[in-house]
């Protein structure tokens, strides 16, 4: 599903013509098979967020190859790099990432409107979505009326309506208390048992990590080791 | 995404930010208005100028004066002309080089004494205001004003002791002119170095014509046939005579064409068409300065709608980073902007058209007002001032400029809107 190979990375820090290369990733291979959950840990600065932006096209890899259902993202245009994240992928973000002017409904509605669906069919997968995730009764609440786990369930519904066949979480329970982490960690497995979808789980938090199928454990922007394979 | 979402995605946005986009509304719409009145101004004023010409003259008539090579027009000529396209008749007047004294019921007066093809006449727009057009050459049709100059030496001193002189005038010509249908003339042609009587003629009033359009006009003629001349001419020992010629077109729209085709074939003519040449021309001009003047206003605007687009950018980075990071395309990104900034242009605009035919309106209402009650009784009754004209050219001319003005403004922000880094919008809270 995704296959990442030598994949380099280097930050430019500094003023400009000063600048000093930091490397963030160092020789990553990774491979990432259909239908997994696969989490990657690591401690802040060890290039894990790097890779995520990386695999969602918002960066351009020094070196390497992103291959994704077959597609080489690397030498995409920003053009086909967003036609690509919008037909393949959902995103969970720690701050959740809603459009604050629009309501929960339309939250979740926005990638269909971006796929050009007809109105009266994104009503009726809004309102499935809704119902499965358990927010039909705040529906037309904006995000700033919504507690952190609402606002994550919104950012996942939104992230499931174009049924991607990948769902990219960056700390996706980084925000959350334990209790909402529980209801939103058994909501992804949920998903991904009734759904089959991909997902990569970008934390630093070795209670989300457990959940996945995989984990990678990453270090000073290398991918050190393969933990436990939970099936 | 649909056309239908994009619109709805707009609109919730400016409503969102309802008072800067009215606001930048307002600049826009000002811009344009100042811009649409401005020229307006110079619209009026060609307009009101142009209308005086029209007024003051058959539009429909040429001129001809000759010919380019000094040679007289042959009546072989004149047939031609008769025969040319669009022409609807040719008028041709033979002017008496004596002054004619009028023996009108023992009273004597004066009368401008004019030989012409009355049939002609007729053709070319000759309007009686009472009476019938001659059946032979011992009938005439005399000028509406002929009357008046048969009023006694006590007439004249009360007209010149009046107030309004042309009502008094009128007040008193009307008994003399109602009673003139059927009455005799007797005209002496006296010689101006001589002062002897060359010539005198008898006709009788069969007609009045109607009265000149503007007050200032004063019709005294009598419109004598052609062929009454050849005596005046014969003891003058004329061989060949003053004449002044007019072709008469069919329309005033072919009075152009005509100009230039009589003037092909060597003649010399002028017609209102030549002196709207030059005017155009001058006023063409005048409102190209203006509509740059007013170009400037939007320009002013154009700094507003740049600057909330800006801050609409800006403002937006997290929301834009949002959507490109689920997909949105950096061109659609772009076109939300630019439409955006387009709908600022357009409402502003239509605003900016309704309240310049509003202004213009009010303006022509007041101006004319102030003007005529400054001027006082000596104002002329019969003029229309045209202070502010907008002709739907202009409308079209300003909205052009007023929207793209607003596109050019929203561009810049809408193209930098595309070139946020998701990474970095995102990390915006």
């Amino acid at each position: 599903m995704i296959t990442i190979q030598d994949l380099n990375h280097t930050f430019k820090i500094g003023k400009k013509g000063q600048e000093k290369s930091v490397p963030v990733l160092k020789d990553v291979n990774l491979e990432i098979n259909k239908g997994e959950v696969v989490a990657i840990l690591g401690k802040s600065g060890s290039g894990k967020s790097t890779l995520l932006n990386l695999i969602a096209g918002f960066m351009t890899p020094e070196s390497g190859s992103i291959q994704v259902t077959g597609e080489e993202l690397v030498g995409k245009t920003e053009a086909e790099k967003a036609k690509f994240r919008l037909q393949n992928y959902g995103f969970i973000f720690q701050s959740f990432q809603l459009m604050p002017g629009l309501t929960a409904f339309e939250n979740i509605e926005l990638p269909l409107k971006l796929q050009g669906v007809a109105k009266q069919q994104r009503l009726i997968r809004v309102k499935e979505l809704l119902q499965q995730v358990g927010l039909t009764e705040v529906s037309d609440h904006y995000p700033n009326e919504l507690s952190g786990g609402q606002q994550q369930r919104v950012s996942i519904a939104r992230a499931l309506i174009g049924r991607p066949s990948i769902l990219l979480a960056d700390e996706p329970t980084g925000s959350l208390d334990s209790e909402t982490e529980q209801e939103i960690l058994q909501l992804i497995q949920l998903l991904n048992a009734h759904y089959g979808i991909t997902f990569v789980i970008i934390t630093h938090d070795e209670e989300v990590a457990r959940s996945a199928h995989r984990q990678y454990r990453m270090h000073d922007g290398a991918i050190q080791e393969e933990l436990t394979y939970v099936s | 995404m649909l056309a239908k979402d994009q619109r709805e995605f707009i609109s919730q946005h400016m409503k969102r930010n309802k008072l800067r986009v009215f606001m930048t509304i307002l600049a826009a719409a000002m811009g344009c208005a100042f811009l649409i009145i401005i020229a307006s101004v110079g619209f009026g004023l060609h307009k009101t100028i142009q209308d005086e010409v029209l007024s003051s003259r058959i539009v429909t008539e040429v001129e001809l004066f000759g010919k380019e090579n000094g040679g007289t027009v042959t009546p072989e000529e004149l047939a031609a002309i008769q025969k040319m396209e669009n022409v609807k008749t040719v008028v041709e007047r033979i002017n008496v080089p004596g002054s004619p004294v009028v023996n009108l019921d023992g009273k004597e007066g004066y009368g401008q004494l004019v030989y012409t093809d009355l049939e002609a006449e007729q053709a070319a727009n000759l309007a009686l205001f009472d009476g019938e057009m001659p059946n032979d050459s011992t009938e005439v049709v005399v000028g509406y004003h002929f009357a008046g100059n048969f009023l006694t030496d006590e007439q004249h001193e009360e007209l010149g002791n009046a107030e309004n002189y042309l009502e008094k005038q009128e007040e008193l010509a009307k008994p003399i002119r109602d009673e003139l249908i059927g009455k005799t003339i007797s005209i002496d042609i006296t010689d101006y170095e001589t002062e002897e009587v060359v010539s005198t003629q008898t006709y009788t009033i069969t007609g009045i014509a109607k009265k000149p359009r503007k007050d200032w006009a004063y019709d005294d003629k009598i419109y004598a046939d052609t062929s009454k001349s050849a005596e005046v001419l014969t003891a003058f020992g004329i061989e060949s005579p003053d004449k002044s010629i007019t072709v008469h077109a069919t329309d005033f729209q072919h009075v152009a064409d005509l100009t230039e085709s009589l003037k092909g074939e060597g003649f010399l003519v002028y017609s209102v068409t030549e002196e709207l040449g030059q005017m155009n021309m001058l006023f063409t001009v005048i409102q190209i300065g203006l509509v740059i003047v007013g170009t400037v206003a939007v320009l002013i605007a154009s700094i507003g709608i740049f600057n909330t687009m800006t801050m609409a950018v800006t403002e937006r980075t997290r929301e834009i980073g949002i959507m490109k990071a689920i997909g949105a395309q950096p061109r659609l990104i772009q076109r939300l902007f630019l439409v955006e900034s387009t709908a600022i242009g357009l409402i502003g605009t239509c605003i900016a058209v309704a309240v310049s035919y509003g202004m213009s309106l009010l303006v022509n209402i007041i101006v004319p007002m102030i003007v005529f009650s400054s001027v006082g009784e000596e104002a002329p009754t019969d003029m229309t001032i045209t202070v502010s004209y907008i002709p739907w050219q202009l409308v079209v001319v300003a909205a052009l400029i007023s929207i793209g003005v607003a596109v050019l403004s929203g561009w810049r922000p809408a193209r930098n809107a595309t070139q946020i880094d998701v990474i970095q919008a995102l990390k915006e809270s």
